[in-house]
């Protein structure tokens, strides 16, 4: 191996690292001041008389976007979590039957989940709202976490599929001969087995959920189950809400994801990697 | 433990064996086994439902008209394509789309690639510093989009201020909505932000297959570091390069997040996918925009297949 230390790396690392975490930071340094110290130029680059009025406002305020911003973060959360726990155990039970079982028709049905990951994102977007238009599930929960778990499932399964695979039959023949049901064997031997994989599955389909916009945008048109994205777009576009409290609720809607990123980055990563290389 | 390591073990499909143990007495005949259908069922039916009818309708209904305040649905044969090809915003957005794909594909694969050969080799750190990298990736794109107008805005904005505080001009030149292609650009650096770490990571991950010793051969031939990223690097991460700049591709062509969050509906920015939004769901021409999202996902598809039949090689050891 190579042990010549590298001259770059330090400027490497710290480009790196600049690129990633300074857009965060410009708006979090908005967010902590108020509307003239941000506007005043020359600009300031630190927030030299910090202020937390902004979150204040947002979180305990009375004002109607403050109220918006508050059911909006509810509304996320549980369309979110309704969608992963639902994505996650559909999938589960299908990968180990994909990946465990000889039956009729297998590869057909596998092969036609996974086709559907090909599917540029948009394609169904307008029949999917027709679908839900028609079965009055335009503006509620349901309707949204349907349309999640759908376009959710095909990943899920393949990823699952490949950790249940990479476990080796003799548990599950062991567990069959000491007289276990299959279905016990899944959940008692092979589960825990997988639960890297089912942890990583669950993440990224938590992330992925977080970061929808379009769809929640045409799915849900009042603040009843409007996701914070939609909300948070819907205020931009009306250009009366001050450049401060717009960067704080910026902050606000990726402060989960941000924290699962870096919290849990080797999962994701390594679900990443299982999932997308061909 | 199963590591989840994914690298070794994407592709094939094993063919799995049935979970009965051999040593156990099977039954006579074949016995049907209900127990795979019952576990399947659900994604089964969530799969057809909600994403091969949708499909359907979307190809099929291309060619009808479908217009909620104008009902009933009637045969158009082309009608909605030729449509589009008479709408001026959806022409002016596939303009602005094309340089979208050609600005984010170019620049998150020569950024991906550089990133990933900074961390090739392992070093004190280089887990975190992967932590960070991932972050962009793991943010809403239309939240990244209002947390880069701080970055654009004309007055207030990290661009200009620097750019005055610099010198190197007044500080109020880069804005979005005056200049197309300034415009285009400036959107799809938010977009290139969010999509390079997963590049980096599909190009690292590519990278990390390759022996240490042929960079040591390298070495004794006497080969120039450059020589050796020419001969051993670049062609080791084609399958990665390859695998993300198709995720980079359907990313671009159907980017709807950040234009619409920076920049509107204005037409110096609007893409594709906005446009479809816009017919579907503000004229309540269902019929064009079908036609439009079945344009999008058929050129997705076509330039997808002609990405892997170009850049991706199998890597023999």
């Amino acid at each position: 191996m190579r042990t010549r230390r590298h001259p770059l790396r330090a400027l490497s690392v710290t480009l790196i690292v600049l690129w990633s975490i300074v857009p965060i930071y410009w708006a979090a340094k908005t967010s902590l001041q108020t509307e003239s110290a941000a506007r005043a130029r020359p600009a300031q680059y630190v927030p030299l008389q910090p202020t937390i009025a902004n979150f204040r406002s947002l979180l305990d305020g009375q004002s109607d976007v403050s109220r918006g911003i508050r059911r909006s973060m509810v509304n996320i959360v549980i369309e979110c979590g309704a969608a992963t726990a639902v994505t996650v155990a559909l999938a589960a039970l299908a990968a180990y039957a994909f990946a465990r079982f000889e039956f009729r028709g297998r590869n057909l049905v596998f092969y036609a989940v996974l086709a559907t990951m090909a599917f540029p994102p948009y394609t169904t977007l307008i029949p999917l709202y027709r679908i839900m238009s028609s079965l009055g599930l335009v503006n509620t929960y349901t309707g949204i976490v349907l349309v999640y778990v759908s376009g959710f499932l095909p990943l899920a399964t393949w990823v699952l599929h490949n950790y249940f695979v990479s476990i080796p039959h003799s548990i599950e023949e062991a567990g069959l001969i000491d007289g276990a049901g299959r279905l016990q064997v899944f959940w008692h031997l092979v589960l825990p087995l997988a639960l890297p994989g089912v942890i990583s599955t669950a993440l990224i389909t938590f992330l992925f959920a977080w970061a929808q916009f379009l769809f929640p945008l045409v799915l849900s048109t009042d603040l009843s189950t409007q996701p914070l994205t939609v909300l948070i777009a819907a205020l931009q576009g009306r250009h009366v809400v001050p450049t401060t409290l717009m960067s704080a609720a910026g902050i606000l809607a990726i402060a989960v994801p941000a924290v699962i990123a870096l919290v849990f980055n080797r999962y994701i990563v390594n679900g990443l990697l299982a999932g997308s290389t061909k | 433990m199963p590591r989840a390591n994914g690298v070794e073990r994407g592709g094939e499909v094993e063919v799995g064996r049935s979970l009965r143990p051999t040593s156990a007495p099977r039954p006579r005949g074949r016995r049907f086994d209900a127990l795979p259908y019952v576990l399947i069922a659900p994604v089964s039916i969530f799969i057809i439902g909600l994403a091969l009818v949708p499909a359907a309708f979307t190809i099929i209904e291309s060619f009808f008209t479908v217009d909620e305040l104008n009902p009933p649905v009637r045969f158009n044969g082309l009608g909605n394509f030729v449509a589009l090809l008479r709408n001026e915003a959806v022409v002016s957005s596939a303009g602005n789309t094309a340089l979208y794909v050609l600005i984010g594909v170019g620049l998150s694969t020569v950024l991906g690639m550089a990133i990933a050969v900074a961390l090739q080799h392992p070093f004190r750190g280089r887990g975190l510093i992967i932590a960070v990298l991932i972050l962009p990736w793991a943010l809403p794109g239309v939240v990244e989009g209002i947390l880069w107008s701080g970055i654009f805005e004309p007055n207030a904005g990290l661009i200009n201020n620097l750019i005055a505080t610099l010198h190197l001009g007044a500080g109020n030149g880069v804005l979005l909505g005056q200049d197309r292609l300034l415009t285009v650009a400036l959107i799809e650096l938010v977009q290139v932000w969010q999509m390079t770490p997963l590049t980096t990571l599909l190009i690292f991950a590519a990278l990390q297959l390759i022996p240490g010793e042929l960079y040591e051969a390298a070495q004794i031939d006497g080969a120039s570091r450059w020589r050796s990223f020419l001969s051993i690097t670049l062609p080791m991460a084609r399958p990665g390069i390859a695998v993300a700049m198709v995720q980079a591709l359907i990313a671009t062509l159907n980017i709807f997040d950040q234009p619409y969050v920076l920049n509107g509906a204005a037409s110096t920015g609007a893409s594709v996918t906005m446009q479809t939004y816009f017919i579907s769901f503000q004229n309540l021409n269902f019929g064009e925009g079908y036609a439009l999202s079945l344009v999008i996902a058929l050129v997705t598809v076509a330039l997808s297949l002609l990405v892997v039949r170009f850049v991706y090689r199998k890597v023999e050891l």
